[in-house]
């Protein structure tokens, strides 16, 4: 499994303030990868690290094993779409057509015409003119007409109104589908990522918690719920995720391999926003543990 | 990128253009007008001392607005023309450094363009390269026709001064505090400075009104230092010792003390002695003089005997007789001056300079585009 994101030791600081610190990451080609995490984990860092928009401060990264946005070659590879979808508004949808087929060798004029026709875009609007959810479409126009071998896609619905935001990722998932390319797409709206990713990457302070294909994480994750004891008396092989007790009542989320055999646990499947948000909330417990060690 | 790059700055190249047409029809209205008032002072054809006459003459009309048909007597319309011609120039730079300039980078940053822009199969290297290369060399060609258009207009003024002519404010020669940074190639160098200024304030701030404002400010006081401090510096001046004698009997326009007081110091009225013209060096400019004594100290304490003659010429002018007595006293001017001939070399030097800061700070928008660069 060759990497699109490849990251070791990777830091960005502003001033005295660590918007990212030691990550290492890999991410994975042909998957369309869904990165979560709270607020403030690192994510736009991170992306913004991956197209270039920012010189890391320590540590190394390389996308489709390039340095970012190192000369025309590698910046064609890649297509963004950052937060809020910027556009200049003074200039119209041809304009930024036009843009596009200017600035990018490998331009794809008829896939580009053909997605604003679809969308219902006049061409002669000012970018300004349009709604929130036009402009994302059209900024994802041009991050998809380039012909990226991949697409890096920050918060890009987190500013649309549900049905804009559903309109715009079902429009994405039939791109993807249609052409070859590998997706790396921020959110921390869990339930959007479920619909689309097949590959989901939980970040939280700058750490990956867990990574790994939807399907795999769901299969081997099992929510239990039984009398209360301790989870230390679990098999080996069953690692425990979280753990809530009442007086009479333990719940745990587990992720094991095999299937848990213990016929005084209820053992239930969960989906993937309860998986992520144990993830999330772990982290912090483990990184107070971690603390207590090194004193 | 070069689509791009005029794409968004259409609008301001159309506003560049208007701006250099409509200055260009204000003074050519009136260029037939004064080439006829010219042509009737009698300058064309005239010889020796008579020139000179004929020049002043020709100023006289010219500023008094005589024979302006269009306008009321006495609205000083050339006057006027001419110095708001000037100022337009002097202020160019700073206008396109501030508008041109300064949210070329900031507006991108501002709004999140720059990375729309940087998104593309364009290193941005390019992309700041063909940005400043373009609208760079706007900013200097829009300037410097305004300055051509105004140098072909004031030509017959530039003529009169030439013959001597100084019977009015706008008898500047070429080294004038207004003529020399609007004309010949210095506006060349001043609109690439204003314009790198520009982008640079805006790239450092990445807000444009603010930097607008910034551009401004820093290009104001760097054309104030430059006259005072800079410019005479910039080539070794020529240094000479007048005596007030060798001008003879044009002495008072030659010297002119500036400033008698009555204010004793050490028993004696206190002078200062500057220089007009130098002796054999005509239009030259003189970027310092004053008195000397025999032994060649500065000196500004009247000796005695003039001191009592010159009673009745006390305050600012002097007169022949004071003049005559320093003279006699071994009182001469000590004059630091650049001759005509240095015009174009200062030209070339203050271009030279001010293109050298603008590639600077050109250079200092690409290493931190590249290095220390953050959106």
């Amino acid at each position: 499994m060759t990497a699109v994101i490849e990251t070791a030791g990777l830091g960005k600081r502003y001033r005295t303030l660590w918007a990212l610190a030691d990550c290492t990451v890999s991410i994975p080609a042909g998957h369309v990868v869904g990165l979560v995490g709270p607020n403030g984990a690192g994510k736009t860092t991170l992306l913004d690290l991956a197209t270039g928009m920012l010189a890391p401060t320590t540590g190394a990264i390389t996308v489709l094993g390039g340095r970012p946005a190192a000369g025309p070659a590698q910046l064609a590879r890649v297509g963004y779409l950052s937060q809020d979808a910027p556009l200049y508004t003074g200039l119209s949808v041809a304009d930024h057509l036009k843009l596009g087929a200017r600035l990018n060798p490998g331009w794809n004029a008829d896939q580009a015409r053909d997605r604003v026709r679809r969308l219902d875009l006049d061409p002669r609007r000012k970018a300004g003119t349009l709604s929130g959810g036009q402009r994302a479409q059209l900024a994802l126009t041009l991050a998809i007409a380039k012909r990226p071998e991949l697409l890096i896609l920050d918060e890009p619905v987190a500013s649309l109104d549900p049905l804009a935001r559903r309109e715009f990722l079902q429009d994405l998932m039939e791109t993807v589908g249609e052409h070859q390319v590998s997706v790396v797409m921020s959110s921390h709206l869990i339930s959007d990522l479920e619909r689309i990713c097949d590959y989901v990457i939980v970040l939280v302070d700058s750490r990956v918690r867990v990574a790994g294909p939807v399907d795999e994480l769901l299969a081997t994750h099992h929510l239990l719920s039984g009398p209360r004891r301790d989870p230390a008396s679990l098999p080996d092989g069953v690692e425990v995720i979280s753990a809530s007790h009442t007086d009479v009542q333990t719940t745990l989320l587990v992720r094991t391999s095999g299937r848990v055999l213990d016929p005084a646990w209820m053992v239930s499947e969960l989906g993937l926003e309860d998986l992520v948000l144990a993830y999330m909330k772990q982290a912090g417990a483990s990184r107070n543990r971690h603390l207590e060690v090194q004193k | 990128m070069i689509w791009l790059t005029w794409r968004q700055f259409r609008a301001q190249a159309i506003t560049g253009v208007a701006a250099v047409a409509l200055f260009a029809i204000l003074l050519a209205v009136t260029e037939s007008h004064m080439t006829s008032l010219y042509d009737a002072s009698g300058i064309v054809g005239c010889h020796g001392g008579a020139c000179t006459g004929a020049a002043n003459q020709f100023l006289t009309n010219l500023t008094s607005g005589q024979g302006v048909s269009f306008l009321p007597a006495g609205a000083n319309a050339y006057v006027i023309l001419y110095f708001l011609s000037v100022l337009f120039i002097l202020i160019a730079p700073a206008v396109v450094g501030s508008f041109w300039g300064a949210p070329l980078i900031a507006r991108e940053l501002e709004t999140g363009t720059a990375r729309v822009a940087w998104n593309q199969s364009v290193t941005r290297t390019r992309w700041l390269a063909v940005k400043l290369a373009l609208i760079g060399i706007a900013a200097m060609a829009v300037t410097e026709a305004l300055s051509l258009v105004q140098a072909w207009w004031a030509a017959p003024i530039g003529k009169a001064v030439g013959l001597g002519g100084s019977a009015s404010i706008m008898g500047e020669g070429r080294f004038g505090q207004f003529v020399f940074p609007s004309h010949g190639i210095t506006p060349l160098g001043y609109a690439a400075f204003g314009f790198a200024l520009g982008v640079t304030a805006g790239f450092l701030i990445r807000r444009a009104i603010p930097a607008m404002a910034v551009t401004l400010a820093i290009f104001a006081v760097v054309q104030f230092v430059t006259p005072l401090w800079i410019r005479p510096n910039l080539l070794p001046s020529s240094h000479t010792i007048a005596t007030i004698a060798a001008a003879g009997a044009n002495v008072t326009s030659v010297f002119t003390i500036t400033n008698v007081t009555n204010v004793t110091h050490a028993g004696s009225p206190q002078f200062a002695l500057s220089a007009a013209a130098v002796p054999g060096q005509p239009g030259a400019w003189i970027t310092s003089s004053g008195a000397i004594n025999v032994a060649g100290q500065p000196v500004s304490g009247m000796p005695a005997a003039c001191a009592s003659v010159t009673p009745g010429n006390l305050g600012p002018g002097g007169s022949a007789v004071l003049n005559n007595c320093l003279a006699s006293h071994g009182v001469r001017v000590a004059l630091s001056y650049h001759p005509v001939s240095q015009f174009w070399p200062l030209q070339f030097a203050e271009t030279g300079l001010f293109l050298v800061l603008a590639l600077a700070l050109a250079w200092y928008c690409f290493w931190r585009l590249n290095r220390r660069f953050s959106v």
